[in-house]
């Protein structure tokens, strides 16, 4: 169980032959996940360690029947790479890079959203992006289409992990790796300003999943997407739902590596996200290894 | 990037933007040679990236030239928040009781997932202001990122805002204004005021103008504007090396680690611990002992930081890298404050017996980021104690 991705699904690469695609394509065959095909545009027809590569996102899915795709394509580029995988019918398209402008991503995400809504209008399966600067998804024990290290999930388990950071997602997982809990789905839908899918996104998909007991949402300064989610779990969950934030201690005004991560005038401050958790009876762990603690505690509830 | 007022209306001019004529002085004598051109009162502005430069007395009418030279005299040299005023721009001045003031502005907006227009017929002042006291004064609408602003929906927002004049004029300063933030990926914009006079024209007297980073690539022209002296000297070090790197003030403590969400909660754990972060160092992931070399290196010369809290999840980047580019640091005497360290994951053991062979008590690894950063913050907390017990003594 799980969501989005799992042992069944067909991935193709977007840039496997650039130093990022090709180490990364290792490590998510070595994960167990079905890496089909790449795609480098003018290197069609070449074969890369046992992949073939293909000049095109549809030649690829034409070939091998792909349905995600996985973006390593430098900035200037990605945008358009994430618009060739949706027109070409991929159904989850998922953008590592990170710095792509943003005018790019309001552009890209806007027009995946329309082909999304054409294709469900038409009984087809839709449309969804992941990210961008995002360290992808992984399903514990089926599939990864990410850059996660693969050693820190050993345990498959029933806790969901959605978040704005790659590296605390990897602290998260690790924890509940070590804990005993283990992971279901983790999702990390980036910390870009404008991305493809928020938490309030990624919740009803956990609230549906079998495989999914609680989830771990990993905030952090900046935006409203916290407070969005707090909405939705208040209204429409009956699962647990844990929250951390991060930068809670950043100054305002300064953007915290992140290109999101910053608090202009009285938006995107830890307080105003703390206080929708609190409305949302959602509890906020003051540290990581306190997410533990307030998952155990919600679960023997 | 933050474009000074001269250089964002430079741009809006571009886009055919009806804006306030002003000239660029450096010293007294080219303020008054202005205003001598001019012939009529004008504004001295200082040109600063910091916001209220108004009420720190940074902006001054002048009615005759030699009241400019006065004035330019008084705000060129002039200190601003810390920022040292290097020029002014001059603008003809504006009888602003002979028209009226309006507000507009585009920003990104990851609510909507696009830009949002605001308007607001009450111009001139702080918009932050207005949305705290009278948020529903401001007109808000999101722009279609493909299509741009139209006219008919900048008509549309103009009436609702309440905007008295000639509609089409200021509704096609809209629509040039929303062409401008998508062609120059702005991250903000504002005319403010928009002054509307008694024929009605619109007229841009002040403008505010951020560019994404990430899409400085494809805005080569306007590299030059970048102004290194604005930025603090370790920022300028730092971009050199492509760290992000944020210095932060009144801290004690440097801290570094891989990825912008360790390095967040690092700060958090930092101030946790009793002490204050002194800046926020992502040195990204994979990182190679020459990295880690140069980060620490970096730390080191800000005098405000007394130990430093490395904090490293190693999934592709390998503790033993860290610890020899935090070893070698060391032995060339770069390194002279408390490492203080928490490496998890990938070659935890070899980075171990490397610090146990050069054993020294400057560069100290535990299991978990507590221990370490309560470490860091104990070592800085005590420098900074005795340097200011040694001030008292001075005194």
């Amino acid at each position: 169980m799980g969501i989005l991705v799992n042992k069944d699904s067909k991935v193709i690469v977007q840039g496997m032959t650039g130093r990022e695609g090709a180490s990364h394509s290792r490590a998510m065959k070595e994960f167990g996940t079905q890496v089909v095909a790449g795609v480098t545009p003018g290197k069609g027809g070449m074969d890369f360690e046992g992949w073939p590569i293909y000049n095109s996102v549809a030649e690829a899915k034409e070939a091998t029947g792909a349905n995600v795709s996985i973006i390593f394509v430098p900035p200037a580029g990605a945008a358009d790479a994430v618009l060739e995988a949706a027109h070409a019918g991929i159904p989850l398209v998922i953008l590592i890079t990170e710095g792509v402008p943003t005018v790019d991503m309001m552009r890209a995400v806007q027009e995946v959203k329309m082909l999304d809504a054409q294709s469900r209008e038409s009984g087809g399966e839709g449309v969804r992006l992941i990210g961008g600067n995002c360290p992808g998804l992984v399903t514990n024990g089926e599939a990864k289409v990410g850059i996660m290290p693969n050693k820190i999930y050993t345990k498959p388990g029933r806790i969901g992990l959605i978040s704005r950071s790659g590296t605390l997602t990897y602290e998260a997982a690790k924890l509940l790796n070590d804990a005993g809990m283990g992971t279901s789905t983790t999702v990390g839908i980036g910390g870009d300003p404008v991305i493809g899918t928020t938490f309030a996104d990624v919740l009803p998909m956990f609230e549906a999943d079998e495989g999914t007991d609680a989830i771990v949402v990993i905030g952090e300064i900046g935006g409203a997407d916290e407070e969005a989610a707090a909405e939705y779990i208040k209204h429409n969950m009956k699962k647990p739902v844990v929250a951390f934030i991060s930068g809670r201690s950043a100054p305002a005004g300064k953007r915290m590596g992140h290109a999101g991560a910053i608090i202009m005038g009285n938006v995107g401050t830890p307080e105003s996200k703390l206080a929708a958790f609190a409305d949302a009876n959602v509890p906020v762990a003051d540290t990581m290894p306190e997410i533990i603690d307030l998952v155990k505690a919600a679960l023997s509830k | 990037m933050k474009l000074h007022e001269y250089q964002g209306k430079e741009i809006l001019r571009q886009f055919g933007v009806n804006v306030q004529e002003g000239r660029i002085a450096k010293t007294p004598d080219e303020v008054r040679q202005i205003a001598r051109d001019y012939g009529d009162a004008v504004v001295v502005k200082a040109q600063v990236h910091v916001g209220g430069r108004g009420k720190a007395g940074g902006v001054k009418f002048s009615p005759t030239p030699d009241k400019a030279y006065e004035n330019g005299e008084k705000i060129l040299g002039m200190d601003i928040k810390g920022l040292t005023v290097n020029k002014v721009l001059v603008t003809k001045a504006v009888d602003i009781d002979a028209g009226v003031e309006y507000y507009i502005g585009m920003i990104v907006d990851r609510n909507v997932q696009s830009f949002t227009l605001m308007a607001s017929a009450e111009g001139g002042v702080d918009i932050e202001e207005v949305a705290a006291e009278t948020p529903e004064k401001i007109v808000h609408y999101r722009v279609d990122p493909i299509t741009g602003l139209r006219p008919y929906e900048a008509r549309d927002v103009a009436i609702r805002a309440g905007f008295k004049g000639n509609l089409n004029k200021i509704a096609d300063m809209m629509v040039k204004l929303s062409q401008a933030a998508l062609a120059r990926d702005a991250v903000l914009v504002e005319i403010n005021p928009l002054f509307v006079d008694a024929s009605g024209t619109p007229l841009a007297l002040d403008t505010k103008f951020e560019i994404d980073d990430n899409a400085m690539y494809r805005h080569k022209d306007l590299a030059d504007w970048r102004e290194m002296e604005a930025e603090h000297p370790l920022e300028i070090e730092a971009s050199k090396y492509g760290f992000a790197y944020v210095k932060l003030d009144d801290g004690n403590v440097g801290v570094l680690g891989n990825g912008a969400g360790i390095v967040m909660t690092s700060l958090d754990v930092v101030n946790r611990a009793g002490a204050k972060p002194a800046n926020f160092l992502d040195i990204g992931g994979g990182a190679k002992a020459e990295i880690v070399y140069n980060a620490v290196k970096l730390v080191s010369k800000d005098t405000d930081v007394k130990a430093i809290f490395i904090n490293i999840f190693g999934g592709i980047t390998r503790a033993d890298e860290v610890a020899k580019g935090v070893i070698q640091a060391l032995q060339d005497g770069i390194l002279t404050k408390p490492v203080r360290m928490r490496i998890a994951g990938t070659a935890e053991e070899e980075a171990k017996a490397l610090l146990a062979e050069v054993n020294s008590p400057l560069i100290q690894m535990y299991p978990n980021m507590f221990d370490a950063a309560a470490e860091a913050a104990k070592e800085a907390n005590a420098a900074s104690a005795a340097a200011s017990g040694k001030t008292v003594e001075n005194k």
